[in-house]
């Protein structure tokens, strides 16, 4: 018997399936390694933020900044090693440091102040972005040869696909996602404060360190996301990754987690990840949209999603949709 | 069982591109401007002449859009790619890839920093002389006379904004009569120049303090251009105005008599990428590296009213 | 003793005071006001014009966000509503029809939003996100990408023209506020807003029909976008389908909250909301005004919205009054001791 905790998981898994099968029907190539590969590499930043967000999201908070974190990221560590003569390895330690805490800043600033996470975290947005422009307003690649070897590490699958570093580095994130909030004792707070503040009180858990530590690890993953974003560009460039908080929540939201807090799996948000990115592929193997009509499908699918999760969701539960 | 279906169908993908006619993958930063617009226009309307059978993708303004595109045209085995690229840098990767899988690719509208061997051409302008041809005409015009420039930014960090205000500042470095006072972003948009430019009349005593408006595209300048009439002031008399693109409207602007001059850049990028195109595969000639496109500058006596009529309709 | 209105939007004017203050420092002639041709000419004049737009997007959106909720599509609407507009008049329509169409449009969007999050229980941020992405693709659809010029001064009018020497969107945005404050404060309206925010399950026990609320803010908010739109397209003469309000919803909700308006629902300002957007286009203005190099602009915006946000918080409110408290305590030992002594 299946858990009925799990069914937005299995909804999600389900419609990703059925919306690949229907792709493949229609273009059979999108069934090769090639573009399952690809599918892993083009999402693999999107994919570790969306990690972070994921646990925001469960603790019933919400981080507009993580897109002008990866920004910030890229520039950062371009303009470090352009003009220090710094390890990238250091170089990446010292960005994980900053971005960690400029979360923890804002958990602590949400905390404290009692500021809705949606202010805090846009001001924040403001402020990464700001800070990248003033470190370069310009564009700058990225030459370094321990770089290189990075951005050229992949393994061949057969069929000519290829499995890139980044690509695994986004499958380990979710393994860590997954671990931290469904099997540690943090998880079980940021669940508990998703579900309510008066209950985590009542739960022992201490709202102050858990809100924190939460945004922390949303800095974190947003700093990991911005380092793969920058291997997968090789380049620093302050406009950007504009707008990849909404795609971040939206594949949150695909996953099956609740926007309200307290419900959610780590994993239905590869699927969501996955769902955004078939969707961005489709729309290109077709080639015909033009750019209005591809906003506007943009839109319609992702309407479709969530109201097919929804209808399964009530197929599924008949007796709980009838009590709520 | 799974992997030969996977690779049977890929060879099938294949033959069936190379028997149809030719398959070009164009990858568009976006719909963020009416130049832009005209761009995708016009590159359609070639590939339609030509029996090109054109995959088009917009990026919605973003790289990381802009590459998984390409990746996805190299996927399918299209035989050439256009990419409009968003920024400069942060293209080795996948246009190794596209080397590897032995598709040329052609750069619209702008150059990249990324080894020449990647690339086949680069269809372009040279951002920097547009700012030039720009800064040199309002030299020639003011002729030694003091003159404070005000100067309406593109968006804060895009290498179009960058380039053309190095151009612009190194036409006028040698002519100390010439002095941007003011210069702020105004986003490329119309509201944009429109609202930088009344704060500008403000700051410089109501505008009387400024004699000259450069501006990085023309949909600021026709924004900058209401504000000024709307302060009372007359732009294209009191205020000489100069911007880059040459887009319709302003053409208007100029045969109203409220603008001076603009440097064209074409949108018809594409008419030269599918000559070179063509040109490779009937007998393998290579094109040179950039294919510049001509800055032209165009003033009032050009007649602004025939250059309006003869562009109103290609898409802008 | 102060009235309770003006109680409630006294920290966002006091806010307000302090940034004309800071602004007037970097540049003196900021309060400079002088009238000529008619019309009142100002640094001050054009912060109350150019902030038409984030105003009527607030009002809207202080509805909306009272009911619990978030509207990520009203840049868009902007967007769509002057595409409409635009194409009215361009067809040949005149100028009611124009303003009729537009206004329709706003309605329909929010109409759109509203049925999403009412009937099928799609949250809020999604849904109306849903509407910011594929609703700038109708927008362009419309205008097929191009800015949409036209020529209809009557219209133009309620973009840049002027009525007893103030800008006519300055106008717009004073009647709609007013209006708005009217229907909601002298009907029902407003305290029915409030329940649905504060517990909507114990709402409708109560009787109150929650989704016919919900559509009726999503509405309202529509059509306040669809004004914004009119003026951004009327005040440039041409529909940019492209950049029309684009981002203005996160400016729209940062003026509701900088308004005191709390992002979980409940109580709301209205007036609070829009002084809360003259607040954010004094930053804007101030900016420009001041003629820093471009590349800072951000930076001083975010360090000037986190000040503003950590001064006006609720919690530190709550720290300073007691600071303050002790320190009269220590001023004036003998009423304090007494309050000491019963306290325990």
């Amino acid at each position: 018997m299946i858990n009925p905790r799990r069914y937005p998981l299995l909804a999600t898994i389900a419609i990703f399936v059925i919306a690949y099968a229907i792709c493949y029907v229609q273009f059979p190539y999108m069934l090769s390694t090639r573009v399952a590969g690809n599918l892993l590499t083009d999402n693999a930043y999107l994919g570790i933020v969306a990690v972070g967000m994921t646990v925001v999201i469960l603790s019933g908070g919400i981080d507009l900044s993580v897109g002008a974190v990866i920004a910030f990221s890229g520039v950062f560590i371009a303009v470090m090693l352009r003009d220090t003569g710094l390890h990238p390895v250091l170089v990446f330690a010292l960005l994980l440091a900053l971005t960690t805490a400029f979360g923890a800043a804002m958990g602590a600033l949400i905390h404290r102040l009692g500021m809705p996470p949606f202010i805090v975290t846009l001001a924040g947005m403001f402020l990464a972005r700001g800070v990248a422009y003033m470190l370069t307003i310009d564009s700058v690649a990225i030459d370094h040869p321990f770089f290189d070897t990075l951005q050229s590490t992949y393994w061949l699958m057969p069929g000519k696909g290829r499995l890139t570093l980044i690509g695994v580095i986004m499958l380990l994130a979710f393994v860590v996602g997954h671990v931290v909030a469904h099997r540690t004792r943090f998880g079980a707070n940021v669940f508990a404060l998703g579900g309510g503040q008066q209950t985590a009180r009542l739960m022992g858990s201490r709202v102050g360190r858990t809100t924190v530590m939460i945004y922390a690890f949303s800095g974190l993953m947003a700093g990991l996301g911005g380092i793969v974003f920058a291997l997968y560009t090789g380049s620093g460039y302050p406009l950007a990754t504009v707008g990849t908080e909404l795609t971040a929540i939206a594949t949150v939201v695909i996953g099956g987690t609740l926007l309200s807090g307290g419900a959610g799996y780590v994993f239905g948000t590869l699927f969501g990840v996955l769902t955004m990115g078939l969707i961005q592929t489709y729309i290109v193997f077709d080639g015909t949209l033009s750019s209005w009509w591809t906003k506007i499908a943009i839109g319609v699918l992702l309407l479709a999603f969530i109201v097919l999760q929804k209808a399964l969701l009530r197929l599924g539960t008949p007796r709980a949709s009838a009590l709520g | 069982m799974k992997k030969s279906l996977a690779l049977s169908l890929a060879l099938l993908g294949f033959s069936a591109t190379a028997s149809a006619a030719q398959v070009v993958g164009f990858s568009q930063i976006g719909s963020e401007s009416g130049w832009r617009a005209a761009e995708t226009t016009i590159t359609r309307k070639q590939a339609e002449q030509r029996g090109i059978d054109l995959k088009f993708s917009d990026a919605q303004q973003r790289q990381e859009n802009q590459i998984a595109a390409l990746r996805s045209f190299i996927a399918q085995g299209v035989d050439a790619i256009l990419l409009a690229p968003v920024v400069a840098t942060g293209w080795d990767n996948v246009l190794k890839e596209a080397k590897e899988s032995e598709i040329p690719v052609i750069l619209l509208d702008r150059q990249i920093d990324a080894p020449k061997d990647l690339y086949m051409t680069a269809v372009g302008a040279d951002s920097v002389h547009e700012g030039e041809v720009a800064g040199q005409w309002l030299v020639d015009k003011v002729a030694g006379k003091p003159c404070n420039v005000v100067e309406l930014q593109g968006t804060t960090g895009s290498s179009v904004a960058i380039e053309r205000k190095q151009g612009f500042e190194k036409a006028i470095a040698d002519h100390p009569n010439l002095k941007i006072v003011r210069s702020q972003t105004g986003d490329f948009t119309r509201s944009g120049g429109k609202e930088v430019m009344e704060s500008f009349i403000r700051a410089e005593n109501g505008g009387r303090d400024i004699c000259a408006l450069f501006s990085h595209n023309d949909d600021m300048a026709i924004g900058a251009i209401q504000a000024m009439k709307e302060a009372g002031l007359h732009p294209g008399k009191e205020i000489l105005t100069i911007s880059i693109d040459a887009v319709p409207d302003y053409f208007k602007a100029m045969a109203n008599g409220d603008a001076n001059a603009t440097v064209e850049l074409t949108p018809n990028m594409a008419g030269p990428a599918f000559d070179a195109l063509e040109a490779y595969w009937k007998d393998g000639t290579q094109p040179p590296k950039f294919i510049q496109t001509d800055s032209k500058l165009y003033t009032q006596s050009d007649d602004p009213e025939g250059e309006y009529q003869r562009r109103k309709d290609l898409g802008y | 003793m102060m009235p309770a209105g003006v109680k409630r939007v006294l920290p966002q004017l006091i806010t307000l005071a302090v940034l004309v203050a800071l602004v007037s420092a970097v540049f003196p002639d900021f309060l400079q006001l002088h009238y000529s041709d008619g019309r009142l000419i100002g640094p001050v004049i054009d912060v109350l014009k150019r902030g038409a737009p984030v105003a009527l997007l607030a009002i809207g959106m202080t509805l909306v966000v009272a009911t619990g909720g978030i509207d990520l599509s009203v840049g868009t609407v902007m967007a769509i509503t002057g595409a409409v507009a635009a194409a009215a008049i361009v067809a040949g329509h005149g100028l009611l029809w124009a303003l009729g169409l537009a206004l329709a449009a706003g309605l329909c969007a929010g109409l759109f939003s509203g049925c999403l999050i009412a009937f099928l229980g799609i949250q809020p941020i999604v849904a109306t996100l849903i509407l910011m992405i594929s609703g700038r693709g109708i927008a362009q659809l419309i205008t097929e990408g191009r800015i949409l010029t036209f020529n209809l001064p009557a219209f133009s009018f309620l973009g840049s023209g002027h009525l007893l020497g103030i800008p006519v969107p300055v106008w717009l945005w004073l009647a709609a506020a007013t209006l708005t404050v009217v229907v909601v404060r002298r009907t029902a309206l407003g305290l029915l807003i409030e329940a649905v925010g504060i517990n909507r399950r114990a709402s409708a026990l109560t009787g109150i029909n929650a989704r016919v609320i919900l559509l009726a803010v999503y509405m309202i908010s529509g059509l306040c976008a669809a004004l914004a739109g009119i003026v951004t397209t009327a005040d440039i003469r041409g529909a940019d389908a492209n950049n029309a309000g684009l981002w203005l919803e996160l400016d729209a909700i940062l003026a509701t909250v900088i308004g005191g308006n709390s992002l979980l629902g409940g109580r709301f300002s209205i007036p609070a909301a829009v002084i809360g957007a003259l607040i954010i286009q004094t930053i804007n203005t101030g900016i420009l005004l001041a003629g820093f190099p471009t590349e800072y602009n951000l930076v001083i915006k975010a360090a000037l919205v986190v000040a503003i946000l950590v001064l006006q918080s609720p919690l530190l409110a709550g720290d300073l009054k007691r600071v303050a408290a002790r320190l009269t305590r220590l001023r004036h030992p003998a009423p304090a001791t007494k309050k000491e002594r019963a306290s325990p």
